[in-house]
């Protein structure tokens, strides 16, 4: 029996691993292509001939956009928002997560509380109340603006809701027997055994500020706040499909910005740092965390 | 007494979270006044004309409008599905393997494409799915004749529900995955114990874990029900197509061709905005009253 | 040591000569000077009606600005709007300075300009597009500039107005009050031509096709034999993409061939007069239907990219890059781009431009009466209206060949980052005009000097450059583009005069804002356009045609007609 199981079992996993495997090529693919373009030559691009190898290597456009001041001043924009975005997001995730994750004997008004979060992903103004709201308290121009609004993520709110609650009860009991208030238990207990969903939520708000670029355009008024991914933005011009003729400067425009490899190679470098911070993090998404602490 | 002693400390911790969601997301919403208004910019919110329901009773009654409406619940309905069942089985999958190594780099693989956008990515998948494309190469390479995937209404809609899931399933995974290592390594080793193979492991621990997540996730997915993914089906449909796969979104979109039809958008976002909300909450209430279980 | 620059000189003359008119203006008592003086505006700085008069007292404007990146490479790294050197001349000349509230990429603009109307936050000059202008006019938000007009306009920008004997601005006057200024070009630029690959022409034995029949059989030939002669079947017929009327890589040339008129590219019907003055839409005529049937057949033969219908217009520019097509419809700028690129790609390439091919013979192409897209006003609330005019004055100024090493791209100067800015509405023309003047009297430069003396000349080197084979500038497609667009004799505007002349044109006669119907109904009508032609093309029976023309009258068509019919009779400037 346990020779059959073996057999199987081993199948499986060749099965399992060859499955995996090839999911991992396919997805990583487009990023292989797009970085083949960017290393080409722009006639070779503009032609669509290049598929998994750059035709006709250049460094060019990463050449230019190494050059350019703005790119360096829009990255550094970007850090300092990713990060403070990200603690405040955090910070106010878990808290807020905390109360609502008790059942309704243990906090009386949770499920208004609950309710009056999860609305607001439903409904929402629109662009010109926000902006209008935004600009009323005072945070055009500044990367507070990029910040505040999105304050508190409520659908990330939401899961880390879920994740408190698959925390065994014997922790939060032991703790209040021995005394401790709301707060210790938070920072003392909850913390440390909630690190996988500390990392997965931390992970999609670094990725969330990292790849946001409307609400620059939207709340900044000049192009060296931008961060980075809105920077980039600015490079593509996109023609307008409801134009029946193109102006002379536009034809100009359009000479110098179809640049293909110029374009994917902004994509390519607007994707990187984040996809070399991921690794890092996985590190957190480790099994077998303190749950040994709970025994007796 | 000691129950508001208790408490008081819960309440303090959501007052940012109240503070910063009244005033960014609920201040916006006095806009959603411009579903019912001929919305000017110029005159804004307080001299623009009212005009009640005119707005919704316009697009409803547009001719397209029934047609956009079920491609919409059709589309959305395959997606929730699909991004709920694909991710689950890979995170089992990636659950079964023993190299660390191998598991963090298909996750990272896995999570990549969630980084390009759709503008990038139109253009690859239209591309790959032409008629000299990829797909098709292998296709005729096997003696079949080639397929018009992009100009055909199901293929297309296949297409758009298939590259959706690819593009999206890293982040539910990720979820899933993080849910998958909390649970507690001592009822594995119990069942080990008790003979039961990876199989039985799997279903009778694994699975009924996640339920919880499952079950948000799925609700909270049914909350975007009316969104099918506008940008994607923006960036990759044509006329041909309109009649499988022009969806609410793009409907509205193109409504602003010839004058910008504020008041439209925001009747649309408001109709959908009231069903998400129906929707989620009888979810949520019939789950309580069924099994106790809030889902939030 | 120091060069007294050219442009001091012009300011000490321009004060000297504001001097000397302001004294003899105040000796004078009944008047007989040239200038009609206003007697309502209290001309509290005493400066006397100047084109490029500076003020006494520093004026600030306030403008937004949407924005593509600096054209020429040699612009200095990291520079921002707002460090524009325009702006230090335009406060040393003028004492006029520029804040910027916000700037975003021109593609972010109309977005960003309705949050700012929405926020009741507008700047003082105003860059608008026709809608917009709308708006503003009926909440009356707008300055009269007729007398700033008047008064304040150089010569060089009153011949740019009166060029079309004045209908650009009257379009824009409304109770005999001037509200904006124009940006506005020849309407000829949107002719339709045909390019065709020469050397795919010469390689196969054919000559240009004259008629759509001819056409036809050139276009057959380029999908079957093999034209650019690799040995490889894979060149198709005609460039097309999913939008079949559009503003480049489309069909309005071809369905113009047929004496159809459907569309100028807008999303909306053309419309053309009928035989009694009133105007009916090309979309529905039957010529239409003569024409889809043909462009039927093509799509069965290969002619057409059996795929046209996913296709979007990078597609396009890539297939002609990369030499898989010979033939597209399209207007006077095609060699500036795309074509260049597939010059540099493939040097035996060779394109030539064609008059549309008729049925009987050439064609005539769909042009329109109007060609503006941007309009410049000023906020009623500005003190200074007469400001804007002057700016657009000292953009006129700054293209005279004095200004050349100064306003050098290397220091600062970014051209297409100012406003407001308008361009001689005959610019492609007098860069013709002038260009091959120069090259039949056999000079090496360009000796105009007025203000077009930079356009004239960048387009002379190119053309110079080119015929001598010199890349050390640009490449050998960029420079060709550049002479093969704009002064070649036979090229895209040579071609485009040679329509003029001949009046192988016909107008479409609708240039106002879209009508009410429009407004409501349009998108539902241009997506039964869509889908049916695209269908019909592809293999429906073409008797679907006649279905279309039925349902597009009843769902909205015909309000439309009857609205544009009455705009009409009532607004148009005629």
């Amino acid at each position: 029996m346990r020779h059959k199981q073996s057999i199987s079992r081993k199948l499986f996993i060749v099965f399992n691993t060859l499955l995996l495997a090839l999911i991992t090529v396919l997805s990583v693919i487009p990023f292989i292509h797009l970085l083949s373009i960017s290393l080409s030559s722009n006639t070779a691009a503009s032609a669509g001939e290049v598929r998994l190898w750059p035709v006709g290597f250049s460094f060019d456009s990463y050449v230019y956009l190494g050059e350019k001041v703005e790119f360096f001043r829009s990255l550094w924009v970007s850090v300092k928002r990713v990060v403070l975005g990200t603690i405040v997001n955090l910070f106010l995730v878990f808290i807020t997560a905390y109360p609502l994750s008790k059942s309704n004997d243990r906090f009386k008004f949770r499920t208004p509380y609950v309710w009056f979060f999860a609305i607001t992903m439903f409904f929402g103004g629109g662009l010109i109340p926000t902006y209008i709201l935004v600009k009323n308290t005072g945070l055009i121009d500044s990367i507070w603006a990029l910040i505040l609004p999105g304050a508190l993520n409520v659908w990330n709110m939401v899961l880390m809701l879920n994740f408190f609650r698959s925390i065994p009860k014997e922790l939060d009991e032991a703790a209040t027997i021995d005394g401790a208030g709301h707060w210790i238990i938070l920072w003392k207990i909850y913390l440390p055994v909630s690190l996988p969903s500390i990392a997965t939520i931390g992970l999609f708000t670094i990725v969330g500020h990292w790849n946001a670029w409307f609400d620059g355009i939207l709340y900044l008024n000049s192009p060296d706040k931008y961060p980075l991914q809105t920077y980039l933005s600015t490079l593509i011009m996109s023609m307008n499909a409801q134009m029946s003729s193109i102006s002379i400067e536009q034809i100009k425009a359009m000479e110098n910005l179809s640049e293909k490899t110029l374009k994917t190679a902004q994509i390519f470098m607007g994707a990187l740092p984040i996809m070399i911070v991921y690794p890092f993090l996985q590190k957190y998404f480790v099994k077998g965390i303190i749950v040994g602490s709970v025994k007796e | 007494m000691r129950t508001l002693k208790k408490e008081y400390l819960l309440h303090l911790m959501l007052i940012p979270g109240v503070i910063v969601t009244l005033i960014y997301a609920y201040g916006p919403m006095a806009g959603l006044v411009m579903a019912f208004q001929q919305f000017e910019p110029l005159s804004g919110f307080f001299k623009s004309k009212f005009v009640g329901f005119d707005n919704f009773r316009y697009v409803f009654q547009l001719p397209d409008f029934g047609q956009v409406l079920w491609n919409t619940v059709i589309i959305s309905i395959f997606k929730m599905v699909l991004f709920l069942v694909v991710p689950l089985i890979l995170a089992l999958l990636l659950n079964e393997v023993t190299k660390q190594w191998f598991s963090r780099i298909v996750q990272s693989a896995i999570f990549l494409p969630f980084f390009l956008s759709w503008t990038v990515l139109g253009g690859i998948i239209i591309e790959l799915f032409s008629l000299n494309g990829a797909v098709n190469g292998l296709i005729s390479s096997i003696g079949f004749k080639p397929i018009m995937f992009m100009l055909d209404n199901q293929w297309f809609r296949g297409i758009i529900i298939g590259s959706d899931v690819w593009k999206g399933m890293g982040y539910n995974m990720i979820v899933m995955l993080a849910v998958i290592i909390g649970i507690n390594s001592t009822l594995y080793e119990a069942a080990e114990i008790d003979g039961a193979g990876r199989w039985k492991q799997m279903i009778h621990i694994t699975l009924p874990s996640m339920a919880p997540i499952l079950i948000l996730l799925a609700v909270l997915s049914l909350g975007s029900i009316l969104n099918a993914g506008f940008e994607q089906i923006l960036i990759m449909y044509n006329p041909t197509v309109y009649e499988g796969a022009d969806v609410i979104d793009t409907f509205v979109y193109r409504l602003g061709m010839f004058s910008q039809q504020f008041g439209s958008a925001a009747a649309v976002g408001l109709f959908k905005s009231v069903i998400s909300l129906i929707l989620v909450s009888s979810t949520y209430y019939a789950a309580y009253k069924y099994n106790g279980y809030r889902i939030f | 040591m120091k060069k007294i620059k050219p442009w001091k000189m012009m300011l000490l003359a321009t004060m000297a000569v504001s001097f000397f008119t302001a004294c003899s203006s105040q000796d004078k008592t009944a008047t007989t000077t040239s200038e009609p003086v206003t007697t309502k505006e209290e001309t509290k700085t005493n400066t006397p009606p100047d084109p490029l008069g500076k003020y006494a007292d520093l004026v600030t404007v306030t403008e937004v600005l949407g924005y593509n990146p600096p054209e020429d490479p040699r612009t200095p790294q990291g520079i921002k709007p707002e460090e524009n050197a325009y702006f230090k001349d335009l406060k040393e000349m003028l004492n006029i300075e520029v804040k910027y509230k916000w700037t975003v990429p021109s593609s972010q603009f109309e977005q960003k300009f309705s949050l700012a109307m929405a926020s009741a936050d507008l700047p003082d000059i105003l860059e608008l597009d026709p809608k917009n202008f709308e708006k503003l006019k009926n909440q009356d938000m707008l300055a009269d500039l007729t007398d700033a007009y008047k008064q304040y306009a150089s010569p060089a920008l009153k011949k740019y107005m009166e060029s079309d004997g004045g209908f650009a601005m009257k379009t824009f006057e409304s109770d005999g009050k001037q509200l904006a200024i124009p940006a506005f070009e020849d309407p000829f630029l949107s002719s339709q031509q045909l390019w065709i690959r020469k050397d795919w022409l010469d390689n196969l034995n054919l000559q240009a096709p004259k008629t759509i029949d001819e056409l036809e059989k050139v276009a057959e030939a380029f999908v079957k034999n093999d034209p650019d002669k690799n040995g490889k079947n894979d060149t198709y017929g005609i460039a097309t993409q999913k939008n079949l009327f559009f503003w480049g890589f489309d069909l309005r040339g071809f369905f113009n061939g047929f004496g159809a008129y459907p569309s100028i590219g807008d999303n909306q019907s053309a419309w053309i007069k009928d035989s009694e003055g009133k105007l009916i839409p090309g979309l529905i005529q039957p010529e239409v239907k003569t024409a889809l049937g043909k462009l039927q057949s093509w799509y069965q033969n290969g002619i057409l990219d059996k795929e046209f219908a996913l296709k979007d217009e990078n597609k396009s520019v890539e297939d002609i890059t990369a030499g898989k097509v010979g033939i597209s419809y399209g207007e006077w700028w095609y060699p500036n781009w795309p074509l260049n690129l597939n010059m540099d790609k493939d040097p035996k390439a060779n394109w030539i431009a064609v008059q549309i091919p008729g049925m009987e013979g050439p064609g005539n192409t769909l042009v329109p009466k109007i060609r503006s897209s941007k309009l410049f006003a000023v906020n009623k609330k500005m003190k200074n209206p007469e400001a804007a005019i002057k700016m657009i004055n000292f953009y006129i100024e700054m293209g005279n060949k004095k200004y050349m090493d100064q306003n050098k791209a290397e220091k600062g100067y970014v051209y297409n980052w100012f406003n407001p800015r308008i361009y001689n509405p005959a610019q492609i023309d007098t860069i013709y005009t002038e260009v091959n003047k120069a090259l039949d009297a056999n000079q090496t430069e360009i000796t105009l000097d007025d203000e077009n003396y930079k356009n004239v000349a960048d387009v002379f080197k190119a053309t110079k450059d080119y015929l001598s084979g010199d890349t050390s500038t640009a490449s050998r497609g960029v420079n060709w583009g550049q002479y093969f667009s704009r002064a070649a004799k036979d090229g895209g505007w040579g071609m485009t005069r040679q329509l003029k002349d001949s009046k192988a044109y016909v107008n479409n006669e609708f240039y106002g804002i879209p009508v009410a119907s429009q407004v409501e109904k349009g998108t539902q009508l241009d997506k039964l356009m869509q889908e049916s032609f695209t269908k019909i093309i592809m293999g429906a029976p073409l008797d679907e045609f006649d279905k279309f023309v039925a349902s597009w009258k009843s769902l909205g068509g015909d309000q439309i007609t009857q609205e544009v019919n009455e705009w009409y009779t009532k607004q148009a400037t005629k």
